[in-house]
């Protein structure tokens, strides 16, 4: 048995009208209980944030941010059990977005 | 000076820019706008009208399964859009690319309970790929465009617009969008080279490979390239429901279907290969039995577009994400040719005693009534292979998953994740538009027929010729099967009485072939596949049959009824 720990989960998305609740939906399914949620203007520049602390198995979390990452409107999805500050994270969305845009031109976002 | 036009108007040219000239709908007050301008485009938009909104998406997923190209759905607001809903879960599950544009109440009144309002947006999120409402007449062609580059890319699925009504009657600028990106969007992941380098490594030092297959395959493309693969690593296949038709029956390397209805090579041999090779396709339950117990002995190679679905049910030892043919394509090039060896010899055992103690006596009785598996043995045998078989959900689904041949890709569809009784009739009509110079055989159970059958006036007005062969059984029987062999013959509620099916005929003016007896049988479905004309082929089928064989639920996918008394051995 695999046992539960509270993970915070961070997902880097665009800012649009319904994503929390599309989010959210992914906790319901699974029975999960969110303990804490932010969502908040992210350093990287028109990027939104959401913190989420839930507890369940690293196999659980692990299948739930995959499906948050799935999101058409999300830009990347992790998590981690202790406070591994989130500069790796800003890191790896920011040269995300400039490889994705480098490539393919603007995006143009409404 | 600015040329401005309705929304409505830009809507209609938003779609013949994404190539659409199909649209399956039904009209109603929040969408008459958009009706009003269709009147203008009868003849470069074809609209297909149906008798209920569910019939409408179970059409444009036909269309899109047989077609390849995303279907397209028009429907009202409030129960126009509710209507959908079911079509909708069922595309999201089975991966079908459909876009539904569905009619919103007035800006100024969302929010407050108006007439035929509905929260779609709300009720769609968790069964779509992507929902967006339109509120300004300005975020149409943007919308649409990215509603279709969403619905078709990566692995497939289904998109919701919903269109305020202001925003039909708005008057804007129409300037053509293109999305062929979006930055958050990764639709096709390319693997790394060392990811491809350690997946030939397994492939090369594994002794017994196995290679399961789902739609995926159909959905990329990888038809000749799973053939390539095959043919120069020698090792056997094996499909899922889904990815029924993407090889030929008779390719040398096919052994079957997997799951609980499926053959017995692909099931048994899951449980003793070394290498498990996955592709596209997601490990539902009805393939793994229990996941416990499941390839247990071997590892596991998944190869998927989907980052979500690797490790999601199965373990996999090494994933591969990307597109199923460029994958293949990619390891074929790095596996050395080799014959399959001793291994290949097993399939054959097990193909014996199935032969003999199911599918013999299932297709090919000398005595009492006729049997379903019979009918879609003969039905195969007499259309060539050539046709595109869709189903209904049930025992209909299973018999015509197992007996069918096929000889052409895309030819199987069918309601697979989320088993849709009623999909069938709907989903046969959207595929022979779709595929018009294509015979398209439904095979249906008294139940899923009365589900929907109201849209007999659509094939009736459109005539579209899709050949339906009714499995009579006045039974429920999928169900009936399970009270028997679970629970205790009690048979709640699934005895079925039925009407005239040669009246309801009559009354849509389709013609109509009853079938009650054996000798009835093969000159009834000559006679209905002479023409390209809708037919029913009614056939009064063994009322009390059951499908095997069968992995009954909770089982290992090695514990395998042969029949209502008997276990498969290995040794038999």
């Amino acid at each position: 048995m695999e046992t539960e720990k509270l993970y915070e989960i961070t997902a880097y998305t665009e800012n649009q009208v319904g994503l929390l609740s599309s989010i959210a939906g992914i906790f319901t399914r699974r029975s999960l209980n969110i303990e804490k949620l932010l969502v908040y203007p992210s350093t990287v520049e028109g990027i939104h944030k959401f913190k989420i602390l839930t507890r369940s198995t690293e196999h659980l979390i692990r299948a739930v941010v995959l499906q948050i990452e799935k999101k058409v409107d999300v830009v990347k999805a992790f998590y981690q059990v202790n406070d591994e500050r989130s500069a790796r994270e800003i890191r790896i969305v920011q040269e995300f977005l400039e490889e994705r845009e480098r490539a393919h031109g603007q995006d143009d976002i409404k | 000076m600015t040329h401005k036009i309705s929304g409505a108007e830009i809507l209609l040219e938003s779609l013949l820019a994404q190539g659409v000239d199909t649209v399956f709908g039904y009209p109603g007050g929040q969408i008459i706008p958009v009706y009003d301008k269709l009147y203008d485009y009868q003849d470069r938009i074809r609209h297909i009208l149906v008798r209920h909104e569910q019939g409408a998406i179970h059409a444009a997923q036909g269309y899109a399964r047989a077609g390849g190209m995303p279907g397209t759905v028009l429907v009202t607001s409030g129960p126009g859009a509710t209507n959908v809903v079911t079509g909708i879960a069922d595309a999201m599950i089975d991966s079908t690319p459909v876009v539904v544009i569905a009619g919103q109440v007035g800006t100024s009144l969302l929010g407050t309970d108006a007439f035929q309002e509905t929260d779609f947006i709300g009720l769609t999120t968790p069964i779509t790929k992507w929902s967006y409402q339109i509120r300004r007449a300005e975020d149409i062609a943007w919308a649409v465009s990215r509603a279709y580059y969403i619905a078709k890319s990566g692995r497939p699925g289904p998109v919701v617009l919903d269109f305020t009504k202001d925003a039909q009657t708005g008057m804007a600028e129409y300037r053509e969008a293109s999305c062929s990106f979006i930055r958050s969007y990764v639709p096709v992941p390319k693997p790394s080279e060392e990811v491809l380098e350690a997946a030939a490594r397994m492939i090369v030092e594994s002794r017994r490979p196995l290679l399961v297959y789902g739609q995926g395959i159909l959905l990329s493309g990888a038809e000749k390239a799973l053939e390539a693969f095959l043919d120069k690593t020698g090792m056997p296949a094996a499909s899922t429901l889904l990815g029924l038709s993407a090889l030929r029956s008779d390719n040398p390397h096919y052994i079957g279907m997997l799951g609980m209805h499926g053959n017995l090579a692909p099931n048994i041999m899951t449980q003793a290969c070394d290498l498990l090779i996955a592709v596209g396709m997601r490990f539902d339950d009805r393939v793994t039995g229990n996941v416990k117990t499941y390839a247990r002995q071997a590892k596991v190679l998944h190869i998927d577009i989907d980052a979500s679905e690797i490790g999601k049910n199965i373990h996999a030892d090494l994933g591969v994400l990307g597109d199923a043919r460029e994958v293949l394509e990619a390891l074929t090039s790095r596996v050395a040719s080799r014959k399959g060896g001793d291994w290949l010899q097993e399939p054959g055992r097990f193909h014996a005693v199935e032969q003999e103690r199911v599918i013999a006596p299932e297709t090919a009785p000398e005595s009492g009534p006729v049997k379903p598996g019979e009918v879609v043995s003969v039905v195969s045998d007499v259309c060539g292979r050539e046709a595109i078989v869709v189903t209904d959900v049930g025992q209909n689904q299973m018999f015509a998953a197992r007996y069918s041949r096929f000889r052409h890709s895309r030819s199987m569809i069918t309601s697979g994740g989320l088993g849709t009784m009623g999909f069938g009739l709907p989903a046969a009509i959207g595929a022979k538009i779709a595929a018009p110079q294509r015979p398209v055989c439904l095979f249906v159970g008294d139940g899923g027929l009365q589900m929907t059958m109201q849209e007999l006036g659509t094939i009736l007005q459109e005539q579209v010729g899709v050949k339906i062969v009714l499995l009579d059984n006045n039974w429920l029987g999928n169900v009936r099967q399970w009270q028997e062999l679970f629970f205790h013959e009690r048979y709640s509620a699934t005895k079925m009485v039925n009407p005239d099916y040669a009246c309801i005929a009559a009354a849509y003016s389709i013609r109509f072939e009853n079938v009650e007896s054996r000798g009835e049988l093969r000159p009834a479905v000559e006679r209905m596949l002479a023409d390209d004309a809708p037919c029913i082929l009614r056939v009064h089928v063994a009322e009390t049959d059951n499908v095997f064989p069968m992995i009954p639920p909770g089982k290992s996918v090695n514990e395998i009824m042969l029949n209502e008394k008997e276990w498969f051995t290995n040794g038999n």
